[in-house]
C-alpha cells in the first residue's frame, strides 16, 4: 500500500537532512505506528505519503515512493487528498467552517461533487466516528476529542484507502485520546483502512498496532529505519512503555503487549514472593511553600473549588491528578492569583496573597500554563529570560541566567529564535522564563503533553533537581507513570474536592483509574516504576 | 507584461473612478443641465456612486485575489483577518482616544512586507469581518472596505522611500511607515465622511444658483469636517503613528521572518523515472 | 428563513426608495415599514446580534444635526427665522424655516437607511451573508469563512496570553506594554495559519492556476473599467449624455460579464442548501414594484409628488394613493416571517434581555459625535455575544 525506496529529503535552508535512504513497505489495512524521538522525522515522513513534503514545504528530495497506486512526487497533494486522508496534531488550526457538517463538506464542496453524492458522504462518515448527534453543532462548542474526530471525518470524506495521522491526541486528555484511539481501530478493522499513526505515548496505542516503523534518533546514524511487526520491531527499540521495558529485562517471550498479556508472566514470578505493604515515605520537614485553606471558588455560581485545604512543603512534589473538568487548572491559577477565591485563603512562601496582583505573587512561584508557546515571543531564547526579569524590575547577572540555561540543557540555544525549537526545548524555554526570579514554589500545568520519553525523563530530573534544591514543586497531570516517576506525595480531586491524598504507591496502587503499567502488573505490592519492580523481584 | 500593463490599469482607473465618485457631490452642483431639469430629476447620484464604487471593487478583488490564491495565502490571510478584526472591540474599550482604531496598522504592516495585493485583501476584508462580527453591516461599509483596501494596496509605496533612506530594519523605515500611516488615518476620515454626503446635501439642485462655484461645496464640506471630525480623525492620525513606533519593529521582524515560511516552493529535482 | 438574496433586494428597494425621495409622507411610510419588518424580526432571531446602535437613538442623534447643518449653510427660502451676521464666512445669512426643514428630511432619510441595514444585519446570518459572495470571488469567500471561524480562536489565544504574560510579572503602564500580548498573538496566528494551509492542501484544497482564457477575462476587465472612465468623463467635463451614458454602460457591463464568466469557472457545488421559496419571490416582486414605483419613469405614471422640494416657501407635500400602495411592498416580510420553534422563542427572550441591559449601559458621550465614521467605530461594543450566528431554527 505504502513503499518508501531510499527516500531522503531535506528542508529548504536546513543543514542537515530531515530524512535519510528511508526504506519500508507497508501492506494494505495495517495499523501502523511510526515512533522515534521528537526531531527524528516522524511528522517529515507522514508527509511524505500524501505529498505536501515536498510539494508544500519545498525543499529538495530524492527516492522514490507508492502510495496507493501512485507517486506522490508526481501526483499533486490535490490529487492525493483522494487517497490520503491526513489529520493533524493541532484540533484549532485545521478547521475552515464552524460547524460539523459544513467542515465535513468543505472538500468535497471544492471538488464541486454533486450535492445528492455528498450527502451520502457525510452521512457516511459522521456514522463511522459516531458524530451524527453532534452534526449541528458548532466546532467551538466541542471538547478536544471530538474535534479530533470532526478532524478525522473531514479526512475520510473523499473515501481514501490510507489515513495518516500526526500525533493526533497529543493535546488530548486521556478520555478523548482513547475515544480517539477507539475509532481509529474500528476504521481499521471494519473498513481495513491502512493507518499509519505518530504518537508518543506508546503504553496507549502498542496494543492496537500490528505495525510499527522506527526511525533512528537521528537521521545521519547508522541504524536505518526500522520497519516490521510490533513484536520484531519493539525489542530493538531503547525508549518504550514501561510494560514492555520489564518485559524485555525480564526476557519475556512472546513479547506482551497489555497488561492482560503481561499479567501471565507476572503471575508466575510473584507466587512464591510475600506480598510486602508500601512503606510510606518519610515525611519532609521543609517549609510550607504553598497553602490553600478552605477554598471556595466559583464561576457563574456553580462552586468549581469546595473547601479545598491543601499544603506543598519546599523540598516536595507534589502531584494533583483528576477527571477532565475537576478543577484542577483551577487550584492552580487560585495560587498565583489568576482567579480570585470567593473565601478562603491563600499563602504563597509564607505570605498571604490576598490583594496581590498576579506579577507579585508570581515572583515567588513560577506558573507553567498548558499553553507554554503563549509565553514565548523574543528574538531569542536568552532574552526571553531577560525580560522576565526586566519586568519584576529585577537585576539582569549574568551567570545567573547562563547557570540557568546550563540546568535547563538550553546553553546551545541561547541565541536561537524560541518558536524554532522543539516542544520539548521550548517548553524548556518557558519554565526558564518563569522560574529566573528563583521562586521558592514552581506550579506546572499539563507539562507531559506532546513530550516524548526522553524528554519526560529530562523534566522529571529538572523537577527531582528543584526539589532537592528546596523549591514547594506542585504539578497537575493526567500522564500515571510521569507521576509515578515524580511525585512525592500524590492528591486525587474530583468535583472540586480533594478525595485522596497520600505517597504515590498508596493512592496510586491502588486505583484501578491512576494505576500505572506496573502496579497493575503487580497490584498490591506498592511497586510503580520498572525500577521499582526490578528491584522488588530482587533481579537487580 | 500584458497581465502586469491590465494590473497597472485596474489600479488606476479604479483609482480614477473613485477619486471622482468621491468628489462628484462637489461638483455635482454645478452641473447646470442636471440642475436645470429641477424638479424633474431624482437624487439618484448615491445609487450611481454604489454601483460606480462596485464595479471598481469587484475588478480590484479579481485583481488581489489573482494572487493570494494558493492554501497558502488564503489560511495567511484569513487568520491574519481573524487577528485583525476583534481588534476593534478595542475601540471601543479604550474609549475616548477619538477615531483612533488600531486595525489600520496590521494593514499597512502586512501589505508593505507582502505586497500590494495581499494588503488590499487584508484591508478590505478586515472590515468586512469586524463588521459581521459586531453586526455593523451597513451603508458605509464598502467605502470601508474600499479605503481600506487602497491603504493596503498603496502600502508598498513607502519601499522606494525606505530604499533611499537606506531604512532597512531600523527606525528611519518605521519612520517611513508611520508618516504613511498617518497621511492615511487623516484621509481614511476625510473620505468615510463622504458616504453619506450626498444624503446631507440632498439633490443638488438645492444649491444651485447661478454663479455657484464647485469649490463652494468644498468649503461647505470643509467646515462640515473641521466642525465635526477633525478633533476625531488626529487621533487615528496620531494613533497610527504612535502605533507604528511602537510595534513597527518586531512586528516588521516577525513577518519578515514567517514570509519566507510561507513562500517555499518545490522545485523537482531530475530523477529517474519511477 | 426567508432567502438572504430576497433580504437583499428587499434592502436594494429601501436603499433606492429612501434616496429618491425627500417627500416627508413617503420617507415616513418607508421608515414605518421598516420598523414593523424590525420589530417583527426581534422576536424570532434566535442568537439575535447586538446592535452596535439602535436607529431610534441614530435618528434622534442624525435628525437634529442634519437639519442644524443644512439651516447653517444653505441660506434659501422665504420664512426667514433669524439671521446671522454675514461677514461670517458660510454661515452668515438668513436661517430659513425650509433649509431647517430640508435638512431634517436629509436626516430622515440617512435614519431609514441604517434602520434597513439593521434588519439586514438581524435577517440574515452571518454564515449566510458569506455565502452571497459571488463565485467570482471565491478565494475571498473562503478567507472570510476562515476569518469568522478563527475569531473565536484569536480571542481565546489573547485570554491565554494576557495570563501567560502576567505570570511573567508583566503589566500593562504604558503602550509599550501591549507589545508582549500582541506579538505572541501575530506569532501564534501566523503559525496557525501555516497548519491551516497544510491541513487545507491535504484536504485537496488548491488554488486554481491560472488559465489563457482567465487571464483574458482581467484584460477584458482592466479594457471595461477604461470604457466605463471615458464614458464618464465625456459626461461630467463635457456633457456629452448621450455618448457617455452608453459607454459607461459598456464598461460596466464588460466587468460585470466577465466577473460572471470567472465566476463559473470555479468549479464548486454547495451542500447546504439554500432553498428559494415562493414567499421569496413574493417579497422580490413586491420590493421590486416598490423601487419601480419611485425610480421609472412609467407612462401616465404621475410621479410629481415624489419630488417634494421645500424652496421657495414650504407647502404641503403631495401625496398619491398609488404610490403609497406600491411602498406598501416593502412590508411584505414582516407579514412573511415564518414564526420559530418555542425553544427558540424562549432563547431569544433572554437574548432579548441581555441586549436591553448592555444597550442602557451604551455611554451616550460615545454615540454623540456627527461624524458617520464616527458612528461606524463607536458602533463596535466588547462582548461575547456579538457574534451572530446562524439561527437554529432553519429548517432543513
Amino acid at each position: 500500500m505504502i513503499i518508501f525506496r531510499d527516500v531522503s529529503y531535506t528542508y529548504p535552508g536546513a543543514a542537515r537532512p530531515a530524512l535519510r535512504h528511508v526504506d519500508f513497505h507497508l501492506p494494505e489495512a495495517s495499523f501502523a505506528l511510526v515512533v522515534g524521538r521528537s526531531g527524528a522525522g516522524k511528522s517529515t515522513l507522514l508527509r511524505c505519503v500524501n505529498g505536501l513534503v515536498p510539494h508544500f514545504s519545498g525543499g529538495t528530495f530524492a527516492g522514490r515512493l507508492a502510495v496507493a497506486g501512485l507517486d506522490p512526487l508526481y501526483a499533486t497533494p490535490r490529487a492525493m487528498s483522494r487517497r490520503v486522508g491526513f489529520v493533524f496534531q493541532n484540533p484549532e488550526a485545521q478547521f475552515v467552517l464552524d460547524r460539523v457538517e459544513d467542515e465535513i463538506a468543505f472538500a468535497l464542496e471544492n471538488a464541486a461533487m454533486p450535492r445528492q453524492e455528498m450527502r451520502v458522504r457525510v452521512e457516511e462518515v459522521l456514522d463511522l466516528l459516531d458524530l451524527a448527534a453532534l452534526r449541528e453543532r458548532k466546532l467551538e462548542t466541542l471538547s478536544g476529542g471530538e474535534r479530533q474526530r470532526v478532524a478525522i471525518a473531514a479526512a475520510l470524506a473523499f473515501r481514501p484507502r490510507v489515513l495518516v495521522l500526526d500525533e493526533p491526541t497529543s493535546q488530548l486528555d486521556p478520555q478523548s485520546a482513547e475515544d480517539v484511539l477507539n475509532a481509529l481501530v474500528r476504521l481499521n478493522h471494519d473498513l481495513g483502512l491502512t493507518i499509519l499513526l505518530a504518537e508518543h505515548r506508546l503504553e496507549r496505542v502498542l496494543q492496537y498496532a500490528d505495525r510499527v516503523i522506527a526511525l533512528p534518533d537521528s537521521p545521519d546514524g547508522e541504524n536505518g529505519v526500522l520497519c516490521g511487526t510490533t513484536r520484531e520491531v519493539l525489542p530493538q527499540l531503547k525508549l518504550l512503555p514501561p510494560l514492555v521495558a520489564l518485559a524485555k529485562q525480564l526476557n519475556w517471550q512472546p513479547l506482551p503487549l497489555t497488561t492482560k498479556e503481561g499479567l501471565h508472566f507476572s503471575r508466575a514470578l510473584t507466587e512464591h514472593i510475600l506480598p510486602v505493604l508500601p512503606v510510606a515515605a518519610s515525611p519532609r520537614y521543609g517549609a510550607v511553600g504553598l497553602a490553600l485553606q478552605r477554598v471556595w471558588v466559583c464561576y457563574d455560581r456553580q462552586p468549581v473549588l469546595r473547601d479545598v485545604s491543601l499544603e506543598v512543603r519546599r523540598g516536595e512534589i507534589l502531584v494533583l491528578m483528576g477527571r477532565n473538568g475537576s478543577g484542577k487548572t483551577t487550584l492552580l491559577k487560585t495560587l498565583v492569583g489568576l482567579v480570585r477565591p470567593e473565601s478562603g485563603r491563600v499563602w504563597v512562601d509564607g505570605r498571604e496573597v490576598t490583594g496581590e496582583d498576579v506579577a507579585t505573587i508570581c515572583r515567588r512561584a513560577g506558573y507553567l500554563p498548558q499553553e507554554a508557546d503563549t509565553l514565548l515571543f523574543a528574538d531569542t531564547v536568552r532574552q526571553e529570560l531577560e525580560i522576565t526579569l526586566r519586568n519584576h524590575g529585577l537585576p539582569e547577572h549574568d551567570e545567573a541566567i547562563e547557570s540557568l540555561l546550563a540546568q535547563l540543557g538550553l546553553t546551545a540555544h541561547a541565541g536561537r529564535y524560541p518558536r524554532d525549537l522543539s516542544v520539548g526545548e521550548r517548553q524548556r524555554a518557558a519554565l526558564g522564563a518563569i522560574t529566573v526570579t528563583q521562586p521558592v514554589a514552581l506550579l506546572l500545568d499539563e507539562p507531559t503533553r506532546g513530550l516524548d520519553y526522553t524528554a519526560k525523563e529530562a523534566l522529571s530530573a529538572l523537577l527531582r533537581h528543584w526539589r532537592d534544591a528546596g523549591m514547594a514543586i506542585l504539578v497537575v497531570t493526567h500522564d500515571v507513570e510521569f507521576a509515578a516517576r515524580t511525585a512525592d506525595r500524590v492528591v486525587l480531586i474530583s468535583q472540586g474536592e480533594l478525595i485522596a491524598e497520600g505517597v504515590p504507591a498508596k493512592v496510586m496502587g491502588a486505583s484501578p483509574l491512576f494505576a500505572p503499567q506496573i502496579a497493575r502488573l503487580f497490584p498490591g505490592r506498592g511497586w510503580l516504576t520498572v525500577e521499582e519492580a526490578l528491584r522488588g523481584l530482587g533481579v537487580v | 507584461m500584458r497581465a502586469r500593463l491590465a494590473s497597472w490599469v485596474v489600479y488606476l482607473t479604479s483609482a480614477t473612478i473613485g477619486v471622482i465618485a468621491f468628489l462628484y457631490p462637489f461638483f455635482s452642483s454645478t452641473l447646470s443641465d442636471e440642475a436645470a431639469m429641477g424638479m424633474e430629476h431624482a437624487n439618484d447620484a448615491p445609487l450611481l456612486l454604489t454601483v460606480l464604487i462596485g464595479i471598481c471593487f469587484g475588478a480590484l478583488l479579481v485583481e488581489a485575489q489573482a494572487q493570494a490564491g494558493s492554501a497558502k495565502m488564503i489560511a495567511l490571510l484569513g487568520v491574519l483577518v481573524s487577528i485583525n478584526a476583534p481588534l476593534r472591540f478595542l475601540e471601543v474599550a479604550v474609549s475616548g482616544p477619538g477615531g483612533f482604531s488600531p486595525i489600520f496598522f496590521l494593514i499597512v504592516t502586512t501589505g508593505y512586507v507582502m505586497g500590494g495585493r495581499f494588503g488590499f485583501l487584508m484591508g478590505a476584508l478586515t472590515l468586512l469581518v469586524s463588521a459581521l462580527i459586531t453586526a455593523g453591516v451597513g451603508p458605509w461599509l464598502p467605502y470601508q472596505m474600499f479605503t481600506a483596501g487602497w491603504i493596503g494596496l498603496s502600502a508598498p509605496a513607502c519601499r522606494p522611500l525606505v530604499r533611499l533612506v537606506r531604512g532597512e530594519g531600523t527606525w528611519r523605515e518605521v519612520a517611513v511607515l508611520a508618516l504613511f500611516a498617518g497621511a492615511w488615518g487623516l484621509v481614511y476620515g476625510v473620505i468615510m465622511n463622504l458616504w453619506f454626503w450626498p444624503y446631507a446635501v440632498g439633490p443638488q439642485e438645492q444649491h444651485w444658483q447661478p454663479g455657484t462655484q464647485w469649490t463652494d461645496g468644498i468649503a461647505r464640506y470643509a467646515a462640515f469636517y473641521l466642525a465635526t471630525s477633525l478633533a476625531w480623525d488626529a487621533m487615528r492620525l496620531a494613533g497610527n503613528i504612535l502605533l507604528m513606533f511602537v510595534f513597527g519593529l518586531p512586528t516588521l521582524r516577525v513577518l519578515r521572518r514567517f514570509q519566507q515560511r510561507f513562500t517555499f516552493t518545490y522545485q523537482p529535482v531530475e530523477q529517474a523515472g519511477v | 428563513m426567508i432567502h438572504p438574496l430576497a433580504w437583499l433586494i428587499w434592502l436594494a428597494a429601501e436603499l433606492a426608495v429612501l434616496s429618491a425621495t425627500r417627500n416627508p409622507l413617503y420617507l415616513a411610510s418607508a421608515i414605518a415599514c421598516t420598523a414593523i419588518v424590525l420589530l417583527r424580526l426581534r422576536g424570532r432571531v434566535v442568537d439575535a446580534p447586538t446592535v452596535p446602535l439602535s436607529p431610534l437613538r441614530f435618528g434622534l442623534v442624525v435628525l437634529p444635526l442634519a437639519a442644524l447643518f443644512n439651516a447653517l449653510t444653505v441660506h434659501m427660502g422665504r420664512t426667514v427665522l433669524l439671521r446671522l451676521p454675514t461677514p461670517l464666512p458660510l454661515l452668515g445669512g438668513p436661517i430659513t424655516l425650509e433649509a431647517l426643514t430640508f435638512g431634517a428630511l436629509n436626516g430622515l432619510a440617512l435614519t431609514g437607511i441604517y434602520a434597513a441595514f439593521i434588519v439586514l444585519n438581524y435577517a440574515v446570518a452571518v454564515r449566510a451573508l458569506v455565502g452571497l459572495i459571488p463565485r467570482a470571488f471565491f478565494p475571498v469567500a473562503v478567507v472570510t469563512s476562515i476569518a469568522l471561524t478563527f475569531v473565536p480562536v484569536t480571542l481565546r489565544h489573547w485570554r491565554q496570553i494576557r495570563n501567560a504574560q502576567a505570570i511573567r510579572g508583566h503589566r500593562i503602564r504604558g503602550l509599550h506594554d501591549w507589545l508582549p500580548l500582541f506579538l505572541p498573538l501575530l506569532i501564534g496566528g501566523l503559525e496557525h495559519a501555516f497548519q491551516l494551509a497544510e491541513a487545507m492542501t491535504a484536504r485537496g484544497f488548491a488554488g486554481a492556476a491560472e488559465t489563457v482564457p482567465m487571464r483574458r477575462a482581467r484584460t477584458v476587465i482592466a479594457a471595461g473599467l477604461l470604457t466605463l472612465l471615458a464614458g464618464w468623463v465625456l459626461w461630467l467635463a463635457w456633457q456629452q449624455r448621450a455618448i457617455g451614458i452608453p459607454l459607461m454602460a459598456l464598461g460596466g457591463g464588460m466587468v460585470v460579464a466577465s466577473l460572471w464568466w470567472l465566476g463559473r469557472q470555479v468549479p464548486r457545488t454547495t451542500y447546504r442548501p439554500t432553498h428559494w421559496y415562493p414567499r421569496d419571490t413574493v417579497i422580490a416582486l413586491a420590493s421590486g414594484t416598490a423601487a419601480a414605483a419611485f425610480l421609472v419613469a412609467w407612462p401616465g405614471w404621475d410621479r410629481s409628488s415624489i419630488f417634494f422640494y421645500p424652496y421657495p416657501a414650504l407647502a404641503s407635500p403631495g401625496f398619491s394613493g398609488w404610490i403609497a400602495l406600491a411602498l406598501g411592498g416593502l412590508l411584505v416580510p414582516a407579514l412573511l416571517i415564518p414564526p420559530t420553534r418555542y425553544l427558540s422563542l424562549f432563547q431569544s427572550a433572554w437574548a432579548n434581555r441581555a441586549i436591553l441591559k448592555r444597550d442602557a449601559s451604551v455611554q451616550e458621550g460615545q454615540a454623540v459625535t456627527g461624524s458617520p465614521s464616527g458612528i461606524a467605530t463607536v458602533a463596535m461594543y466588547p462582548s461575547e455575544a456579538a457574534y451572530p450566528s446562524t439561527p437554529t431554527g432553519e429548517p432543513r
